[in-house]
């Protein structure tokens, strides 16, 4: 086989960091495998039988996150999740694609969003600009799940548990929007200082 | 004048060690770190700060506050130049530069005051009057004479170097207002364990704390503040914003919660902004519950000279004194017609300032108040009014009316109090109708938002015990409401003051201008003239002498205005009515509301996966919606894009061709019923098309008009992968959820958008396959026989899932191949390599729209929203045995009429001749009248191909009338060309090209 095709981060060439560093870091998640999961017609209990045979997860009934290991499902719709495996690449779609065969429909969208990981002390100042959504602790849970916009820009966003006393959110954009949601975020993240961490 | 000319030697919230240097038209002065730019200019003994707008008259400084009418300044320079600044609320910073405004040459001697000389003419309904005639001279002279007279101040031309923002914040109890009232709610929510955002429009929270010499638990108010706003910072979920006006209050959601609109003026108190910082904020605020605490504004009194500078509210002369440490006047005197006004005899009096006289309108006094004035020896005039004051740059003398008797005092500051009107603004804003209120003579507020409560001075309860206990309750009121019930509810003990008032707008018979409205030069003539022409209603009283519609929408004139008004008609106020405070409370700059959404960041841009390999090869691109798109490839030597694009174009059909196509929608339909879904709502028939195929679509609009169009392959037993036109990807997403969600339920279809996903190019042209094969190696057959015209496959290539479409828009044998988004800027690089051998040319959209043109294919310009099937030629793709949207619809008599404009191919008769789209066909000899337009053209290009211009258009009957010559008359453009009505298909009209 000839040698791998080169790969290209929606984020490429765009995650530089802004002031002291310390408010917010941004983690690219290139890499992350994406599909977007839906249940076929009358076969809720049965994929969610499957789920929890292949991956020990309970499919979510609501708009929330529920993660085992590398894996995670994110419910985004009535019926349709967002399904997240770390370092998954295409090949996880068309593996889940596989193990969820007539009971689910799976679409891959590791390349179709561009994903951030945005943690820090200031986290939740920062995205105060760009999400119409409340993300205060009570609001937003760990595990929490929203489609919204980020200046005028659709995003899917998730709550992880913290790290490092700090929350930590990761949101999905369309990857064309990447650069346009760059600047949004790095325009109003610059004044609490936005670092770049290593990939994960 | 000395800078210290009117600064006292200690008292006040400022900081005599820092002081800070500013300049006002170009003159030095100092005032100190805590001061407004009004209270540094009184504290240096300025007295005019400005001209009025209509007559030009000098003014000074009224307030204390966001009502100030007069103060009106040009602060900064350059592109941070800002008209219209309030000199009461500009923070005063080092280094500030502020101008008077609406004056030529200078402040002192300005030509525009011969305007007062000729007041009589410029009264109310001015403008009406006197520009109705001749029309002719509207344009010319009237409108531009207006312009040029109209406004205040002058903005900068320059780009604003400074960023804006917009944030999100939500709460449970929203406090607007950080006054006594504000601060005691807050403290009430905040100990309940509410989240509680309090927003105060000043610097330093406190409101009337910080100007009165009143007491709370027998500490001065200023402390207590200081303590509260400590207590409130140390509460984890409470949020304090000084700086921050709450402007405006907004549609309340399912869930209670109310949007509220803020101004966060970050950086207006810094000559530039820190690093990373906005110079203001907008914020959206979301809070389930609110208290208005907003306070009240004083009202000044209509008598003669009431504008004159030293003329000022009782409330600003006591803000001036107490908090400021300035002496606004050396020799002042009070006009009240309430207890409030006598405050500021002891506070001035406190400070060292000589009080002359006091004159209350009202007969009866409380002793203790006369008390007050004989200790200071101040003349006390009751049942009295002050009729005139005289000084145009500063008062000097005032003439007092008691009955019969005029008497004179010498006075160089006169401090008014007519009482105080509630800022209420905010619970109208979404409605509500505010309430006259006999107690306190005033409008208060009438029926709440919903989810809103009003504490203190901004309901009408103008004493600090109220403000307080109101407060307090309001604050464990709402939190209670939002969950967090059982808290003590706070209290305190507070010195005495009282509100007792009669109300008293206006001195009658003055011997020089009585000013309603100071802002826009409303007089007490100006009432009476509105009132004997008949616009008595206040809606028309507004908009005939345009009290209140100043930036400061009349909120220390409208109600004196409408007082008036209903004093010369015999009615009470109540059934005079007052105006609608709209949204927003306070000016708010344009820039705020941009955020940072200006320039190219207007809105989000959208870039294909090949963009930056785009970008390596071009600088031309287009906007398709928000995606950006390779326009064309120029070339050195190259002269206009014209010659770029026939080169491209030639280059496709002569070898080959590729051209980023990611931007067009695509949507991944899956599902045991995926077939039939498609087949209801295309017009052609889906469920039979074999895996592996790919076949051409229409789809309708409900009422049978076309929606879009595009290709749509089978990839599997159940699943299908849709595209379609870049302009209408999201409309047809929306239709096809509409369709699965609302219409069909019962249908096992999934779908979702994967235009993101996938990176496609087209490869085209008579060299597409080769090119094909040396790239993509022995993973598939692409012969004829293997993978002929319409065929689509699925393939590893490299180790990336590839997808192969031959599909073809340019006419010539194409391919589109699609990868994971990730690998396009790698594919697109690999497929140029592979086409050097070929000569390919990469080529943008208007190449791509020259070859659809030549093939007579339908896009954008013919997809127009007016047309049917059968007008664009594919009628016949109309399956009869089957329904889909549109088609009952699309069966109207209208719809199948055959006069409509139907598809036609356009030449003209010169081949030299150029057409314009747009161009409508008559007849020849017609007159160009509507009733005999026959159509028009729709896309036009320049065919290297065809050596010249050719259109497709939309033509009555156009099927039968090829070889028929027409008329494209196109005024607009400037030109009528004979044409020839031909095939819509020029180039190739076999077809042989295609199948390669």
């Amino acid at each position: 086989m000839a040698e791998s095709l080169a790969s290209r981060s929606a984020f490429s060439c765009l995650l530089v960091a802004v002031g002291n560093g310390r408010g917010v870091t941004a983690i690219d998640r290139d890499g992350l495998g994406l599909a977007t999961i839906a249940v076929r017609k009358g076969s809720r209990n049965a994929l969610s039988q499957r789920i929890r045979d292949e991956f020990r997860i309970e499919l979510p009934g609501g708009p929330t996150r529920a993660a085992a290991g590398e894996v995670a499902f994110a419910g985004i719709a009535p019926g349709s999740w967002l399904a997240m495996r770390d370092q998954g690449g295409n090949a996880f779609a068309a593996s889940l694609a596989q193990s969820t065969a007539g009971l689910a429909s799976v679409t891959d969208q590791s390349d179709g969003y561009a994903v951030l990981r945005l943690t820090g002390p200031m986290v939740r100042a920062a995205l105060a600009k760009l999400l119409p959504i409340d993300l205060h602790p009570r609001a937003f849970q760990v595990g929490a799940v929203a489609s919204t916009v980020a200046s005028h820009m659709g995003v899917t966003v998730w709550r992880l548990p913290d790290t490092g006393g700090a929350a930590v959110f990761e949101l999905a954009v369309f990857r064309s929007l990447a650069e346009s949601f760059w600047h949004a975020l790095a325009e109003g993240a610059a004044e609490f200082g936005l670092a770049v961490g290593r990939p994960c | 004048m000395s800078d210290s000319a009117h600064r006292l030697t200690e008292g006040g919230l400022i900081d005599r060690r820092k002081p800070l240097s500013f300049t006002f038209d170009g003159q030095p002065y100092s005032g100190f770190d805590g001061d407004t730019l009004a209270s540094a200019l009184l504290g240096a003994g300025v007295k005019v700060v400005g001209r009025s707008f209509k007559y030009h008259r000098p003014r000074g400084i009224l307030s204390a506050g966001c009502e100030e009418p007069n103060a009106l300044v040009e602060l900064r320079t350059g592109a941070r130049r800002e008209p219209n600044t309030r000199a009461t609320v500009a923070e005063l910073y080092e280094g500030l530069e502020a101008r008077s405004q609406n004056r030529w040459p200078s402040l002192a001697l300005d030509v525009g005051a011969i305007n007062s000389l000729l007041s009589p003419i410029f009264v109310a309904g001015f403008y009406y009057k006197t520009f109705m005639w001749p029309a002719a001279f509207w344009e010319k002279v009237y409108e531009p004479l207006i312009r040029r007279a109209a406004g205040l101040g002058m903005a900068t031309h320059e780009a604003d170097p400074d960023r804006y923002e917009k944030a999100h914040a939500f709460c449970d109890v929203l406090i607007i207002g950080g006054g006594p009232a504000g601060l005691a709610a807050a403290l009430s929510a905040g100990r309940a364990g509410a989240r509680v955002i309090l927003c105060d429009e000043d610097f330093v929270v406190g409101g009337r704390l910080n100007a009165e010499r009143l007491e709370i638990e027998g500490s001065s108010g200023a402390d207590w503040a200081r303590r509260a706003e400590a207590e409130l910072r140390s509460f984890g979920d409470v949020r304090i914003m000084p700086r921050t006006t709450v402007f405006g209050a907004y549609d309340s959601g399912i869930s209670g919660a109310r949007t509220f609109g803020a101004l966060e003026r970050v950086s207006d108190h810094l000559r530039v902004p820190a690093p990373h910082q906005p110079r203001q904020r907008l914020w959206k605020i979301v809070a389930s519950r609110a208290v208005l605490a907003a306070g009240a504004v004083e009202r000044p009194i209509v008598f003669g000279g009431n504008d004159r500078p030293g003329v000022m509210l009782a409330s600003a002369v006591r803000t001036y004194v107490n908090r400021f440490g300035v002496a606004p006047a050396r020799q002042a005197a009070v006009f009240t017609s309430g207890d409030d006004g006598w405050k500021t005899l002891s506070d001035l009096a406190a400070a060292g300032i000589g009080v002359a006289a006091v004159i209350d309108a009202r007969n009866d006094v409380p002793p203790a108040l006369l008390a007050a004035a004989q200790r200071v020896s101040a003349r006390v005039f009751t049942g009295a009014h002050v009729a005139d004051a005289r000084g145009s740059h500063g008062i000097h003398r005032i003439s007092i009316r008691a009955g019969n008797r005029i008497e004179h005092v010498d006075v160089d500051g006169l401090a008014v109090s007519g009482g105080w009107n509630p800022c209420a603004a905010l619970t109208t804003h979404v409605g509500g109708r505010p309430r006259w209120s006999e107690t306190i003579s005033a409008f208060v507020p009438g029926d709440l938002p919903a989810g809103m409560s009003v504490a203190g001075a901004a309901g009408g309860s103008l004493t600090l015990e109220a403000a307080l206990r109101e407060g307090a309750a309001a604050g464990a009121e709402a939190a209670a409401a939002t969950g967090f019930a059982g808290a003590e509810i706070p209290s305190w003990r507070t010195s005495e003051d009282s509100a007792a008032a009669r109300p008293f707008w206006h001195v009658g018979e003055c011997p020089s201008k009585a000013f309603v409205d100071f802002q826009h030069d409303v007089t007490d003539g100006d009432i009476a003239l509105a009132a004997r022409e008949g616009y008595r209603s206040v809606e028309l009283l507004k908009r005939y002498t345009t009290l209140g519609m100043a930036t400061d929408q009349g909120k220390t004139s409208s109600l004196n205005g409408h007082a008036i008004m209903a004093a010369l008609t015999e009615r009470s106020i109540p059934e005079v009515g007052t105006t609608t405070a709209r949204p927003p409370y306070t000016p708010v700059a344009i820039g705020a509301f941009a955020g940072h959404h200006r320039g190219k960041e207007f809105k989000p841009t959208r870039l294909t996966a090949g963009h930056a390999w785009a970008r390596q090869n071009t600088e031309v691109f287009v906007e398709a919606g928000q995606w950006l798109r390779a326009q064309w490839f120029p070339r050195p030597g190259e002269h206009d894009w014209l010659e770029s694009v026939s080169r491209e174009v030639k280059a496709v059909r002569s070898s080959a061709g590729v051209c980023d196509v990611s931007t067009l929608g695509k949507i991944d339909i899956q599902g045991a019923d995926a077939g039939a879904f498609l087949d209801r709502v295309y017009i052609n028939t889906f469920s039979t098309l074999p895996m592996g195929k790919v076949r051409y679509g229409l789809m309708l609009r409900e009422d049978g008009f076309v929606m879009d169009d595009g290709t749509t392959a089978r990839l599997g037993e159940t699943h299908y992968v849709m595209s379609t036109t870049t302009a209408n990807a999201a409309k047809v997403m929306q239709h096809l959820e509409h369709a699965r969600q609302v219409l069909w339920p019962e249908l096992d279809v999934q779908m979702v958008s994967v235009t993101e996903q996938w990176a496609q190019y087209a490869v085209a042209g008579p060299s597409s396959r080769r090119l094909l094969e040396g790239l993509l190696g022995d993973v598939i057959d692409l012969s004829n026989t293997a993978f002929p015209y319409l065929a689509c496959a699925q393939l590893a290539w490299r180790g990336v899932p590839v997808r192969l479409f031959r599909i073809s828009f340019s006419g010539e044998m194409a391919y589109e191949i699609a990868i994971p988004a990730r690998h396009g800027d790698a594919l697109i690089r690999a497929i140029m390599t592979a086409g050097q051998e070929f000569g390919a040319v990469p080529y943008g959209t208007e190449a791509l729209g020259v070859m659809r043109i030549e093939k007579g294919h339908v896009a954008g310009n013919e997809l127009n929203g007016t047309t049917t099937a059968g007008d664009l030629g594919l009628g016949r793709m109309l399956s009869k045995k089957k329904d889909c949207i549109g088609r009952v619809l699309s069966g109207r008599p209208g719809l199948i009429d055959p006069d409509r404009p139907t598809l036609v191919g356009v030449r003209p008769v010169d081949r030299k001749a150029r057409l314009h789209a747009g161009a409508h066909f008559l007849n020849l000899g017609a007159a160009a009248t509507l009733e005999n337009d026959q159509g028009y053209i729709t896309s036009v290009a320049y065919s290297p191909m065809l050596e010249g211009w050719i259109a497709l258009g939309l033509l009555a009957r156009g099927p039968s009338r090829h070889g028929e010559r027409l008329l494209a008359h196109s005024p607009v453009r400037g030109g009528d060309t004979e044409v020839e009505v031909v095939s819509p298909i020029f180039f190739d009209p076999e077809g042989t090209r295609l199948h390669g």
